[in-house]
This record gives structure tokens, sequence and C-alpha cells, in this order.
């Protein structure tokens, strides 16, 4: 193969073609697939949320209708005007353990202010008479209806209603609670949806004693010191390695943020987090949202390389079509020429020239086939040569 | 004699004992080296570079020192 030949040229720029083609094509399915993960990362979180927010709406309508029902049952009002806490207790155990199993985890009665202790704790009944005064107590003090939102407690983060009990004159005689541990939720997020879920609380929040006890209780380990600024309170995952947020809760954004794409063992996964709220506006917690999209890049991976596959093909046809054409249009004719034009200084003046085209490499035939028919004719008239021919 | 025409004749040889095209070889030579091989006969003067040119297109075509 000579270097400075015309295919060889021609051949370069169409292995330089195919070497652009197979990088094109390598760094658009990079950018589509980086851009595709950003969207299933941003809708995994924003679909999170969405479900939570539904999940949150159900439970607390859940809790208002038990609620009304108890408001209305005049031995249990009875007995909670009498503070008859045996009685009260005899009343209200067989239902809460059907709510037990239906999520409900909480539920108390307060008295009315300005005491406003806890008077019994259905999920605790030998704790009572402390003093809880969070913003949603005081908030029902306040308005004297039920208000709903979440709360964090000093160990735990739950969804809650309390509304008052009236007496007969309208009068507050106290007031009932109901609550619901946000931790359930995500176990019920991952059913729906098959992405792993982690509920962060800040530790601003949370009193370091009360959750080294608490882990203690529930047999957890206690995972005060894994991060810097929160804590997670469940997860629906046993990996720890997959929740993973270095900044501050409090500066996630109210949509949510899609943290980035990793990877752990032979999964692809991406990562977002959205923040939660208590009642009083807080940023007590985040839900921490991860989502496998192994099987979308091994897709991406297969069309990948389906595509690189079908451009070597293809330009390698081309090339193979290109010098095809090139070797029998140009080439081939040219060297026929050479060859021609070499034989005539030879001495056979015989040969000749076959015009097989009129195209470009045609005219240049016919051109060199009357060069040589001059040159022919003139040998001709050379005195030495006519004696020899 | 020529000196050229003994090259001439030192050519012809080598390529009817090699079996070549003769018109194709020396159509090459005579390219290479200006020379028309017709033109060669024992009566052709000796110029010092066509004989170099001829020496040295013999040398690239035929591969034949002379």
């Amino acid at each position: 193969m000579k270097w400075n030949s015309i295919r060889t040229k021609v051949l370069a720029a169409l292995v330089i073609c195919l070497v652009l083609g197979v990088g094109c094509i390598l760094a658009l399915m990079y950018y589509s697939f980086e851009r595709n993960s950003q969207v299933l990362a941003a809708e995994s979180v924003s679909g999170a949320q969405k479900l939570f927010a539904i999940l949150e709406a159900r439970e607390i309508s859940k809790m208002t209708a038990v609620s009304e029902l108890l408001v209305t049952n005049p031995q249990v009002g009875d007995a909670f005007v009498a503070k008859d806490r045996t009685r009260l207790l005899e009343l209200t155990a067989p239902l809460y353990s059907k709510l037990k199993s239906q999520g409900i985890t909480n539920w108390m009665f307060h008295t009315p202010e300005p005491d406003m202790t806890v008077f019994l704790r259905l999920h605790n009944p030998p704790k009572f008479g402390d003093h809880l005064n969070r913003f949603m107590d005081q908030e029902v003090a306040r308005t004297h209806a039920m208000v709903s939102g979440n709360e964090l407690a000093k160990a735990g983060f739950a969804v809650r209603i309390l509304r008052p009990f009236y007496d007969s004159q309208g009068g507050v005689t106290g007031y009932v609670e109901f609550g619901e541990e946000l931790g359930q939720f995500i176990h019920a997020m991952k059913d729906q949806t098959g992405n792993n879920y982690g509920l962060l609380l800040s530790k601003k929040y949370v009193d370091r004693q009360f959750w080294a006890d608490s882990s203690a209780v529930w047999k957890r380990r206690d995972n005060w010191d894994d991060n810097p600024s929160f804590v997670v309170a469940d997860k629906t995952t046993a990996s720890d390695s997959i929740i993973r947020f270095d900044r501050d809760l409090a500066a996630v954004p109210d949509q949510g943020k899609v943290l980035e794409r990793f990877q752990e063992g032979n999964s692809v996964l991406v990562r977002g987090i959205f923040p939660i709220r208590d009642a009083a506006g807080n940023t007590v917690g985040a839900m921490f949202v991860v989502r496998d999209i192994s099987g979308f890049y091994l897709a991406m991976r297969r069309t990948q390389n389906i595509l690189i596959i079908l451009t070597v093909a293809a330009l390698a046809l081309g090339i193979l079509l290109v010098l095809t054409l090139l070797t029998r249009l140009v080439f081939r004719r040219l060297e026929n020429i050479i060859l021609v034009a070499t034989r005539v200084v030879g001495g056979d003046y015989e040969s000749e020239i076959q015009v097989t085209s009129d195209d470009e490499v045609g005219q240049f035939e016919q051109l060199f086939e009357q060069f040589r028919r001059v040159f022919v004719d003139v040998l001709s008239h050379v005195p030495e040569l006519q004696e020899k021919r | 004699m020529s000196a050229l025409n003994d090259m001439k004749l030192q050519i012809e040889e080598k390529i009817k004992a090699d079996g070549l095209d003769a018109k194709e070889v020396k159509g090459k030579i005579g390219l290479r080296s200006g020379k028309l091989f017709a033109f060669i006969n024992p009566s052709t003067p000796d110029d010092p570079e066509a004989i170099a040119k001829f020496r040295q297109a013999a040398k690239e075509i035929l591969n034949l020192s002379l």
C-alpha cells in the first residue's frame, strides 16, 4: 500500500469518519443516558413526594373518621369527663388493637388546658400525667378545633390529628390524639413503586438520649453518629451506603432535589431527596429516594452496542463500496492509461487506450489516446524507426 | 561501440532471461531515464548524463547493475 496514493487517503478519510461516527454515537448515548437518568430521578422524587402526600392525606382522613366516631360516643365521653382512666381504657382498648393493625400507633387522651397533661396513652397505659406542650398541642388549645399534620416527637416522626372533646354546653373537656409513625409510609411506598426510601430526621429536632433509649427499646442499632446532621429513622433497604447526604436538610428545596447517579455492585441507581415539614412549617426531616435504573442502563448499553455494530457495518460497507467504485471508475482506468503509455514508450505502437466512458476519466482517456496517435505518427516519421517498423 | 547501446543489450538479455514483458519494461526504463530504447543504437553518442540516468533506471526497475 502506497501511503501517498489517493486510495490510501480516501481509506484514511473513511476510517476517520468511522471513528468519528462511533465516537459521536458513544457521546450521544452517554448524554442521552445522563439526561434520562436525571429525568427518571426527578420523576422518582416528585412521584415519591406526591405519593407521600396522598398517604398522609389518607391517614389523616382515616384518623379523622375514627375520632369523629369517638367524640360522639357518649360512654367514652362520660368516662373521659369523669376522669375514669380504667373505664376509658376498657372502652377503647379493643378498638385500639384494631386500629393498631391499621397502622395507628399512637392514641392519647389529654386533659384540657391549662394543665393539658396526658390522661391516657392507649399505646402505653402505665405512662400518663406528663405535659407535652408541642406545637400541635398549643394549636388545638388555641383554636379548639381539629388540627392535623406531621410532628416530630422526641424519638419519632408521626402524622397526627388532635381534636377536642366537648360537653353538652360546648365546653372543651379534653382532647384526643391519634398518630401514625411516618416510618411506616416508606414501606407502603416501596410496595407501590419498587423504589427504596429512607426517612431522615434532623438532629436539631431529636433528643440524643431519647434516640439512644428508643433504639434500645426497638432493638435497632443506635445510628446517631452515622451522619453529622441527621439520623435515619427508617429505611426500606438493608444497605446503609445508598443513603448519603452531607448537606443541611433545611437547604433541600421544597420541590426536592436530584442528587446523583451511582453504582452499587452491578446495580446502577439514582438518588434524590425532598423535605418533610412539620405542622409548624419547620423542615424537620427529609425523604431519601433511591431508584434502581439498572434495567434502563442495560437497555441503553444494548442499544449503544447495536448502534455501534450497525454503524461500523454500514461504514465498512460504505468504505468497501467507495473503494470498489473508485477502483472501477478511476484507479483501474488510470492504471491502464499508464500501462499503455509505458508500452508505447517501450516500442508497442499498436497498443491503444480503450475509451470506456464519457466521464471525466473517459475524457482523459480520449485525450491521451489522441496524444498517443500523434506521438506514434511523429515516431513513424523518424528515419531510424522506419527501418525497424 | 556506444556505452548506452551496451547497456541496452544487457537490459534486453536480462528481460529475456527473466521472461518479462519487454515492451512494458523498456517503456518504464525509457520513461524513467528519458531515453527511448528505439533511439539507442551502436552510433549513439556517450552522453554521461544519459548513461547515469539509464543505469539508475535499470537498477530501480530490474535491479540490474550496469
